[in-house]
């Protein structure tokens, strides 16, 4: 076990590992961000305040802000250092607030600024900036300079990402550490030094790699921000709201940032069980599908209208969709029973809903089931190779492969299948064609598919980021998700769908007016 | 090498002639016996302790006792891995040329200073950084390198002894910055030179994470005198708390500019007036910078101090690297200003904060002085700054960039305010700004 000391930092004790510094050690216990939960980083003041330590980068100890009085007794003498490189011992005592300190910090703060372009109020950093949070709380609120303020490179495009304005860059590195010892690509680079010192990638390198925009979340300033946010938002008319990324097993947490009913971004939400700070730039663009063209906002039902060749799919009421499933399935189950039927479950589900596809599939007694889902890339940092965020879920459930009921199914003994998410086909064991000769296909989904084609009822869903649940990621972890927008007034949860089809399917335990139903009439509009 | 007049000592008492030019000529006058010896039949304990007894002090600047800092190497216990020996010749504090005397003139008694200080702290191996602009240096040095590889001084069985040592020469490129001995560790390594926070210190992780002590010419070369003749020899030179003798380097408005070999406590005034002949052409001494351009200047009114930290000291200044910048009474104090400003506004590594911001900030005030657009408020604004970067840094460049422009407001007020009262310089007659 790591040996325990205790330091005294304003006059709170605090018991940490040894071997830790002390910016290190208030992290640990979780004094360094006081009122972390719920907000960003960004949002809060830090109890020392920091530029270039960053709690998953190596200690640079060049901005100098953090410097506190440290004392290796209550009666020894007081001696600046910096917070983020000053080992912990036991009886140290680190006063955070003392004159000296406060000077010190003002002096670091004034220095910054002399050459910072002070462009805030057409910065899109401005509001979740920590220059200008710092300034405020630590800093002068008069510039002493008669000189020009120092020229650089403006709206520099460092990659497919990034935008880049040199001017406001204060120089911290955290930027180069993240792509040196996090990415190991190494992209960007100080160059020149003294105060002609500047940020710059290499010659004809762009900064591109699979995490490249965690560089914009680090960056303390405005200087690295993302194309994809770049002003589009104000950052003060954003909510934020707790939620996961769904592009892979690993479950990103992140702040949904929303504003006016949609989501504008997503910031990786610190977890250290999870993702630590980080999240890949796609799972970070992946909140676009949210509010994409192709989501499906009604439910869908197969009709052959007169005058066409085959029944195509059309939008149809909530009432007729559920009337038309019970009309397929009610003959099927009275003819050849529960045996025909097969349930595929997907790891775009929550928790919940994956619970009452369970539940409805045990009542009809369906037991051909399985769960589909994608497999991509992976990488040793962050993105697993399942992509869907609720896998692990979907089989603590009940849902295993999906080989036996693909062979079922091509084996012509399915005749109707009820099916979540959109990774039917993915793996390749099943397709439309072997689908084909299905007398119902009834689907779920949040966005329209190739399953679609076989489909002949399909009922829209909502995001991970439209519903209060939970998924499951692949270590196990049960990661609770909150509403961040409101989807449209026919996408409902599955298990929301599944109710009514129960209900009126004659299923014992299933009612015909649902708990989402009435949450809703009661709160509707609320968000 | 350009014939510069110097005073001898123990240090230099070949560095007239050609006997220490190659190693047969060193070893005539008695060199690497005491290494041979010790080398043999020491122990790093004793020659630590023997150092510690001498009390000798680094000469690159800072004055910490030598001993002390090879006491800080992990002991033989410690086997996990090589440690190592590097020889700091970065010489590049400007006003300060004495180690370059040393490498073009005795580079046999560096070497034997250095296998004595690996021996100590049982490195097997030293890099020898000399500044690159030191071609001669350079040339003598890898001469006397492999000389001594041939000659078995150093090598598996380094003179006769069981100890192992090589040496390594490496080239500076040029930056003031790779003299700082973590700056200068980076550049080893092949990184830009920029100094290392600490913890951890270099006797625990140094060149290339490997416990190193990083020590200056000069006091490599101390170190075969007080082996050979103890360290009560030593301590019998120079003051009570800077024991030897050590080279003065003086330069600027003196007659006899040149490297004067005195003990520590020579008062400032006799190395001026005496060893380098007075002020040339007659005229009055205004200013000494006693110990290199990062040091605080002293009136003429101030030089009659003894040339120890203890006295520089109480006159807000400190010895440095020794070297003397002699100022005359044309020299306008806010020109010399501008140029030291210009220098560490030049070289900072643009690391931390203070010193990135500040050396700039500070040089473009003191610019606008001399250019006649300074305010009176700009005295208090240049206090002020250097108050900001002075000991809030990694290393002491901000320290030493914030001192000198202290020294000249606390001394020359005068020169400052008259800039701004006359919106011109007063001194037509001084030396022209590059």
């Amino acid at each position: 076990m790591t040996e325990r000391v205790r330091i005294r930092v304003d006059d709170v004790e605090y018991e940490v590992d040894a071997g830790r510094t002390v910016l290190q050690a208030l992290d640990d216990c979780g004094a360094l961000f006081p009122e972390r939960d719920g907000k960003r980083p960004e949002q809060t003041d830090a109890l020392i305040p920091h530029y270039c330590w960053h709690p998953k980068l190596s200690i640079d100890g060049s901005c100098r802000l953090c410097q506190v009085e440290v004392r290796a007794g209550a009666d020894a003498p007081p001696k600046l250092a910096i917070a983020c490189n000053t080992p912990v011992s036991e009886g140290l005592v680190v006063d955070t607030k003392s004159e000296t300190v406060a000077a010190a910090r003002q002096g670091v703060m004034e220095l910054l600024l002399i050459n910072h372009p002070l462009d805030c109020p057409i910065c899109d950093q401005a509001g979740e900036c920590k220059l200008q949070d710092y300034a405020y709380t630590h800093g002068v609120d008069h510039a002493r300079t008669r000189e020009p303020r120092r020229k650089a490179k403006k709206r520099v495009d460092l990659g497919p990402t990034i935008v880049f304005d040199q001017e406001r860059c204060i120089l911290c590195r955290r930027c180069v550490r993240f792509c040196r010892e996090v990415t190991g690509t190494g992209e960007l680079g100080v160059f020149d030094r003294g105060d002609r010192s500047v940020l710059e990638t290499f010659p004809d390198e762009p900064l591109d790699n699979a995490y490249s925009m965690n560089v914009a979340d680090i960056c303390p300033v405005g200087a690295l921000t993302t194309k994809d946010f770049r002003f589009k938002m104000r950052v003060w008319f954003l909510e934020d709201v707790d939620g996961i990324c769904t592009g892979c097993s690993r479950g990103c947490n992140v702040h949904i940032g929303v504003a006016k009913n949609a989501v504008q971004r997503y910031l990786p939400r610190r977890n250290d069980a999870v993702n630590g700070t980080w999240m890949c730039d796609d799972g970070r663009l992946s909140y676009h599908e949210i509010a994409r063209e192709d989501r499906l906002t009604t439910c869908l039902v197969r009709e052959q209208a007169i005058g066409e060749d085959s029944p195509q799919l059309r939008p149809a009421s909530l009432d007729e969709a559920v009337a038309a499933v019970a009309a397929r399935l009610r003959p099927l189950l009275d003819a050849k029973g529960p045996g025909v039927i097969a349930g595929i479950a997907s790891a775009h589900a929550s928790n919940e809903d994956l619970r009452a596809f369970k539940t409805f599939l045990d009542v009809l007694d369906v037991d051909t089931i399985g769960l589909a889902v994608a497999r991509g890339d992976s990488d040793d940092l962050l993105v697993e190779a399942e992509k869907g965020a609720n896998g692990a879920g979907a089989r603590a459930v009940g849902f295993g492969a999906l080989a036996p009921v693909a062979d079922r199914i091509r084996g012509g003994g399915i005749e109707a299948l009820i099916v979540l998410g959109h990774d039917l086909f993915a793996d390749g064991s099943l397709d439309a064609r072997a689908l084909a000769g299905l007398d119902t296909v009834v689907a779920f989904d949040t966005h329209r598919s190739p399953v679609e084609r076989v489909a002949h009822v399909v009922f829209p869903v909502r995001h991970a980021a439209e519903k209060d649940a939970s998924y499951t990621n692949s270590a196990g972890i049960v990661q609770p998700v909150q509403r961040a927008v409101v989807p449209g007034p026919e996408v409902r949860d599955e298990g929301d769908f599944l109710q009514r089809i129960g209900a009126a399917l004659g299923l014992a335990g299933f009612e015909t007016e649902t708990e989402t139903e009435a949450e809703s009439k009661a709160g509707d509009g609320a968000e | 090498m350009q014939k510069v007049p110097f005073t001898t000592g123990y240090l230099t008492a070949h560095c007239g002639d050609d006997a220490y030019g190659t190693l047969d000529g060193y070893k005539a006058e008695g060199g690497y016996e005491t290494a041979r010896r010790v080398l043999k039949k020491g122990t790093p304990e004793d020659l630590i302790e023997t150092l510690k007894a001498s009390g000798l002090q680094g000469r690159g600047g800072a004055s910490f006792i030598a001993g002390q800092k090879w006491s800080f190497m992990p002991g033989a216990e410690d086997d996990t891995g090589p440690r190592y020996l590097v020889c700091n010749a970065d010489e590049s504090e400007p006003g300060s040329f004495k180690d370059r005397l040393l490498l073009e003139r005795a580079p046999h008694l560096l070497l034997e200073g250095i296998l004595l200080a690996a021996f100590a702290i049982r490195a097997e191996k030293t890099f020898l950084y000399v500044r690159g602009e030191y071609g001669e240096a350079i040339r003598v040095l890898t001469r006397a390198i492999e000389e001594a590889r041939a000659g078995k001084v150093l090598g598996p069985r380094a003179l006769g002894s069981r100890f192992a040592h090589d040496v390594v020469l490496v080239r500076g490129a040029g930056a003031y910055i790779c003299g700082e001995e973590t700056g200068l560790l980076e550049s080893l390594e092949g990184k830009k030179g920029q100094p290392r926070k600490k913890p951890p210190y270099p006797a625990e992780n140094g060149v290339f994470g490997r416990p190193t002590t990083v020590n200056n010419v000069e006091t490599l070369c101390h170190v075969p005198h007080i082996v050979e003749k103890g360290a009560d020899w030593f301590r019998g030179i120079g003051t009570a708390e800077s024991p030897g003798n050590t080279l003065f380097g003086v330069s600027g408005h003196v007659v006899r500019p040149g490297l004067y070999e005195l003990p520590l406590g020579t008062p400032l005034d006799e190395i001026v007036f005496e060893h380098a002949g007075g002020v040339a052409g007659g005229r009055k001494l205004k200013a000494v910078i006693p110990g290199g351009l990062s040091m605080a200047v002293l009136p003429a009114g101030q030089v009659d101090v003894p040339m120890a930290n203890e006295f520089l000291r109480e006159r807000q200044t400190a010895l440095g690297t020794g070297g003397i910048i002699v100022m005359d009474d044309t020299t306008c104090m806010v020109r010399v200003a501008c140029i030291i400003t210009h220098f560490f506004r030049e070289e900072s590594c643009g690391q931390c904060t203070q010193c990135r911001e500040g050396t700039g900030w500070m040089n473009r005030i003191v610019s606008r002085i001399e250019r006649g657009e300074g305010r009176f408020e700009d005295l208090a604004l240049l206090k002020d700054v250097c108050a900001k970067m002075e000991g809030k840094t990694i290393c002491a460049f901000a320290d030493a960039a914030a001192w000198p422009v202290q020294g000249l407001l606390r001394h020359f007020p005068q020169d400052f305010q008259s800039h701004v009262t006359h919106g011109q310089c007063p001194y037509p007659g001084s030396f022209v700004l590059a």
